[in-house]
Parts: C-alpha cells; sequence; structure tokens
C-alpha cells in the first residue's frame, strides 16, 4: 500500500493578515514531516472561490515549495481543473513540467474538471462542457510532454505547432491520474490508462465493483500517454494515536468540519440541469454519509481513525478491497492543534505503516531509476 | 466555521401564516413548473436566511412558479421566491414569499404549510422558442421572465430543494415560530431547460429589497404530478437547524 496525504489548504474565519500564512506553514511543517516519516506522495488540490473550505487556488506554487523542501515525497496535483476558463492546456504542461524539474522528477499529475457551480460560474465556464474538455486535456499534455514542438486542431483548443517548454524529468513523462468523484469516471479513468485517484467516501461494496471493473477494462486499454498508470487510490480521514477515543473524537472533529464546509458550496448539478453531472459527485456523498454536524462519519465504516491497530484493520480493509493506496486527509479548517497532526503522523508511520511496506518495493517514478 | 443565517425574523413574524399541524397532502397532476436561478450579489449574505440555516455560497435566487389547470381547488398559478440555503448539509430553499391567483388555495397553502401568499395576477405560457411568465397585482408587474430556447433534459436532472416556511406554528396549544419544511414530490412528465431571461423583479414587493439578481444561472420548465406531503420537520429558527429540528410525523 501507499499512503499520501491530501491538502486543501482551508482557512477558518475569522480570518486575519497572517491567517492563510500560517495555515500555507502548518501545512508545509506536515509536508517536511510526511517526507521524513516514508509517506509516498503530497498531493494539492485546485480551487477558487471556496471561503474557508480551500484556499488552493495556485496548487503548483504550493508543490513547488513542498519539493524545495522536501527529497523523497512525490508532490502530486490532485487534481489541476481541466477547464480551458480556468487555465489553457499548454499552461498546465508547461507549469507541470516545471514542478517535475524542481522536484527532480517527482510530479504525478492528477486531473479533473471541477464540480461546483461556485468555481465553474465564477469563471462563466461551461458545466456542460468540461467532460469534454477535460478529455481534450488529458490526450494532448502527454503529446506536448513528449514531442519537441508540438500542433493541435481541436474541438476545444487549437495551436499552431511551437516547441513547449521545458519538458519534464521523467521519461517518458510524469504519471497521471484522474479524480473520480462521479459514478462512471472510474471507467474513463480505465480506458485511457489514467490512476484512479478517488476522492469521495464510500462503502466497501460499492468500491470493489468500481475497483474490479476499473482493473478489468484498463487491461484493454489505449492510453492517453506513453504508458499506463494503473493504480487506484482511495481518500480518507487519518487520526492515530494510543487514546483510541481521542483519535476517534478528533478525527470526527475533522470530518464532521469538512462535510459541513463542502456543503455549503452549490455544486453544479444542483442549480443547472445537466448530463454533463450525471449526478452525485463529492457533495451529495458526504450528504449521505453524514446526518448533521457532530456525526459526519458515524456512518463511514473503514475510517482510519483510532488507535493503531484500528487504523491498521481498516486500511486492511480498503487494501482487501483492490486499493493500492490511501491519501489522507488529517487536517481541516485548523480545527486540530498541528502538533496532534504531527504526532498522529507519526505514530501512523511508527506503527501502522510498516506493516504494509514490509518487502514492498518503493514507488518508482516511471523513466528515473 | 460555516456561514450562518442572521435574518431578524421578529419582523417578519407579525404577518406570518399560522400553521396548524395536521396531517394533510396535496396532489395535483400535471402541473407546468417554471424555475429560473440568478445569483444575489448582496453585501451581506447571512442577513438573507434564518439563523437556522447557512447561506449558500454564492447565494442564489429561485423564481419557482406553478401553474395547473385542475386541481382539488380549481385551476391555479402559485409563484414562489425563493433562496438557496442548507440547513446542516442539507440543501433547502428559504421562502421569501409567494403569490397565488386562486384565493382558496391560498388559504390552505398558508395554513397547512406556512406559504407566506398575497393575491396576483400570475401568467405562464409555453411556446416553442421561449416559456413566459408575468406576474402582476393591480397593474403593477412584480415579476417578468423567461426560459428561452429550451432543449429536453431528463426529470432527474432537475432539482427543486425541499421549502422552508417561516411561519406561528401551533403546538401542544402554543404558538411557536417555526421553520415549516415543505417536502414536495414531483414525479417528472417531461422537462426541458434554456437560457434565463429576467425583465422585471421588484424584490421589496416580494418581502426583501435586498435580493437583486446579478448573474444568470439556469432555467428549467417542467411538467410533473405534484404532491406537497404533510409536514414532518419543524426547526425552530432562531438556532441551527442540525440542534433545532423536530419530527412532528412520519411520511
Amino acid at each position: 500500500m501507499e499512503f499520501g496525504i491530501f491538502m486543501e489548504l482551508s482557512v477558518p474565519r475569522p480570518w486575519t493578515a497572517d491567517s492563510e500564512r500560517q495555515v500555507y506553514e502548518n501545512a508545509l511543517e506536515q509536508v517536511r514531516l510526511a517526507d521524513e516519516l516514508g509517506f509516498d506522495y503530497v498531493w494539492a488540490v485546485e480551487h477558487h472561490f471556496l471561503e474557508e473550505y480551500s484556499h488552493c487556488s495556485g496548487p503548483d506554487l504550493f508543490l513547488s515549495a513542498c519539493a524545495m523542501q522536501t527529497s523523497r515525497i512525490r508532490v502530486g496535483h490532485g487534481v489541476i481543473a481541466c477547464v480551458p476558463q480556468y487555465q489553457s492546456p499548454i499552461r498546465v504542461a508547461e507549469r507541470a513540467a516545471v514542478l517535475d524539474i524542481l522536484s527532480g522528477g517527482r510530479l504525478e499529475l492528477g486531473t479533473g474538471r471541477s464540480a461546483t457551480w461556485t468555481e465553474l460560474g465564477g469563471f462563466h465556464a461551461d458545466p456542460d462542457a468540461t467532460k469534454k474538455t477535460w478529455d481534450e486535456f488529458v490526450r494532448v499534455i502527454p503529446k506536448m510532454w513528449m514531442q519537441e514542438r508540438f500542433a493541435w486542431q481541436g474541438r476545444m483548443f487549437s495551436m499552431p505547432e511551437r516547441a513547449i517548454l521545458p519538458k519534464p524529468i521523467q521519461k517518458p513523462h510524469p504519471p497521471m491520474w484522474v479524480a473520480v468523484t462521479s459514478p462512471g469516471t472510474e471507467i474513463d479513468a480505465a480506458d485511457r490508462g489514467l490512476g484512479c485517484l478517488g476522492l469521495a467516501p464510500g462503502g466497501f461494496a460499492d468500491s470493489e465493483k468500481k475497483v474490479k471493473s476499473y482493473r478489468r477494462r484498463i487491461e484493454q486499454c489505449e492510453p492517453v500517454g506513453a504508458f499506463v498508470n494503473n493504480k487506484v487510490h482511495t481518500v480518507n480521514f487519518l487520526s492515530c494515536a494510543e487514546d483510541g477515543d481521542l483519535a476517534r473524537r478528533s478525527g470526527l472533529r475533522v470530518a464532521s468540519i469538512f462535510s459541513y464546509m463542502a456543503s455549503q458550496l452549490l455544486s453544479a448539478k444542483e442549480v443547472l440541469p445537466t448530463h454533463s453531472y450525471p449526478s452525485e459527485g463529492l457533495l451529495p456523498a458526504l450528504r449521505r454519509e453524514s446526518g448533521s454536524p457532530g456525526d459526519a462519519a458515524k456512518s463511514f465504516r473503514g475510517v482510519t481513525m483510532g488507535t493503531p491497530d484500528d487504523v491498521a484493520d481498516a486500511i486492511r480493509q480498503w487494501e482487501a478491497v483492490g486499493y493500492d493506496g490511501i491519501n489522507f486527509i488529517a487536517q481541516f479548517m485548523e480545527v486540530l492543534p498541528q502538533q496532534y497532526v504531527l504526532d498522529s503522523m507519526r505514530l501512523f508511520a511508527q506503527e501502522v505503516m510498516p506493516q504494509f511496506k514490509q518487502g514492498a518495493p518503493r514507488s518508482v517514478p516511471a523513466g528515473v531509476a | 466555521m460555516p456561514l450562518a443565517g442572521s435574518l431578524d425574523i421578529r419582523a417578519l413574524l407579525d404577518d406570518a401564516p399560522l400553521v396548524v399541524l395536521e396531517d394533510r397532502e396535496l396532489r395535483v397532476d400535471d402541473v407546468d413548473i417554471l424555475q429560473v436561478l440568478y445569483e444575489v450579489r448582496v453585501a451581506d449574505r447571512e442577513a438573507l436566511v434564518p439563523p437556522a440555516l447557512n447561506p449558500t455560497i454564492p447565494p442564489v435566487v429561485s423564481f419557482l412558479v406553478y401553474r395547473a389547470k385542475e386541481s382539488a381547488f380549481g385551476p391555479f398559478a402559485l409563484a414562489q421566491v425563493r433562496l438557496t440555503a442548507r440547513a446542516g448539509v442539507r440543501p433547502r430553499a428559504f421562502l421569501v414569499s409567494a403569490r397565488c391567483d386562486n384565493p382558496a388555495l391560498a388559504e390552505v397553502l398558508a395554513g397547512s404549510w406556512g406559504y407566506r401568499i398575497a393575491p396576483a395576477q400570475i401568467s405562464l405560457r409555453r411556446f416553442h422558442d421561449r416559456v413566459d411568465c408575468l406576474v402582476a397585482d393591480g397593474g403593477q408587474t412584480l415579476l417578468q421572465l423567461s426560459l428561452v430556447d429550451p432543449v429536453p433534459v431528463t426529470g432527474h436532472d432537475v432539482q427543486y430543494p425541499p421549502g422552508m416556511h417561516l411561519a406561528r406554528v401551533e403546538q401542544d396549544g402554543i404558538t411557536k415560530p417555526r421553520l415549516v419544511q415543505v417536502d414536495t414530490e414531483y414525479e417528472f412528465r417531461r422537462a426541458d431547460r434554456g437560457r434565463p431571461e429576467l425583465s422585471h423583479f421588484e424584490p421589496a414587493l416580494w418581502g426583501d429589497e435586498r435580493l437583486v439578481p446579478d448573474e444568470p444561472v439556469s432555467a428549467s420548465f417542467s411538467a410533473c404530478d405534484v404532491t406537497i406531503t404533510n409536514i414532518r420537520y419543524v426547526c425552530n429558527p432562531d438556532i441551527p437547524a442540525s440542534e433545532g429540528t423536530q419530527k412532528v410525523s412520519e411520511r
């Protein structure tokens, strides 16, 4: 199993001149520790306009800082928005390559398309088009990285022949993923040879079905890039302490406030009748899992909260479902003291991580031996 | 922490409808429904909804118009102005006010489901290229809006969240201020969506002059069999819904 930490960079009100800087500093401290402890990944979201929930609108900048302060942890976009009103695919390819260079070939490129009206409406982006634009982005980006010069005549995007520079260190190119929240996106991932970056909680039975379906289809995929990334990750909350009650209480605070804050956003599906967002997504999934503030994760079996044994048991369940990795949300809205978060990560790394790492080969970046 | 409503409900309670909780539901077949959504630009968005509710980011005003050619009360049209909100993590719509052209039905909607309602003349006309709605009272236009260039969608794509209606509710012989949760079931026969157009809106005449529509979001038009179900939940408007919600009946 691989393990990562997931950074939303949420900033609770009341905001002071120092609030955002402090959140970023705390996050960087967690990343440095994760690197020392042997976590495999740090992922950073891309969100815009999501007050308090996420102030991470420049994830490549944050991940560059992570890369410069660490030596081995892989730095991942989890995920970059493939929406042309947000950014051109040229800029995604260029900036991702810079990050790959600065990190010494440690970039993972997660892709997605945004799901909130709060964001899409803010950019005057068309929610009907995001699936199509995402598809075009993921087809052109690996070509931009691999071809010396690149030209494209597409539906959403065209360009005359130019050299897109710099090129990433990892050859043939960095691993690519897609965020999976809507039902069916795991099929899109499999058919394109992309890793599956699960971002919504769910039950074991449903998850097992999705993973099996993904594994079956990816065997016959035609990858958009030069190789297949067939990893399947899920997301979970991490709260690990010798005192199991304290760990569960603390973890539930994070899970609860996460659901509550997410629910204040407007999903695209909620305000616009569109086939492009067939249903669900992260927000309704969270609503299903949570009744009200205070009981967000009560019905969410398999939460990685509790003593090291509790957390290890939960991970074994997800491993049995077929996941290759779990990315943890260890902090949200700064509801936990920074020291608790760091101690939780340390205990996890000392007591739990070795149970899943013994004999396991280290994740080796493609093309970087 | 989540944004919480701060609307002062005291001023609204004087003319809030008096609701007697009873086991009652209202079914109306083949109702035409126009919904037009606009983002609202407002300095103090928390002040648009009561403390029990959370405003959405951004706040969105929903113009929701029903027209039925037949019902137990005869033909009617009903226009509602609602605001998107949350009760805890659940999507809800806070009713600002409503207008109805059928006095008998209006009385029932007010007394049984807490609709803050006043009379008006309401026209809802469907053409192949557009749907037009006009709400007027005594020659004054209160609301004029349209859906332009309709294209078919499925009913599954259209969402009408439950309403939260501020009312005085009689419980155990005592009248209390409460938000009444109005759950409505929709069985879709067809649905279209199109471009929203808002030609005229008088927010002050609907009860809140701060509701200035800003950015168009969407428009939909559907034909549904509608059932307004009996009231299952009421909520203390002064405290978060997660703490102040009371179940008053089963479905």
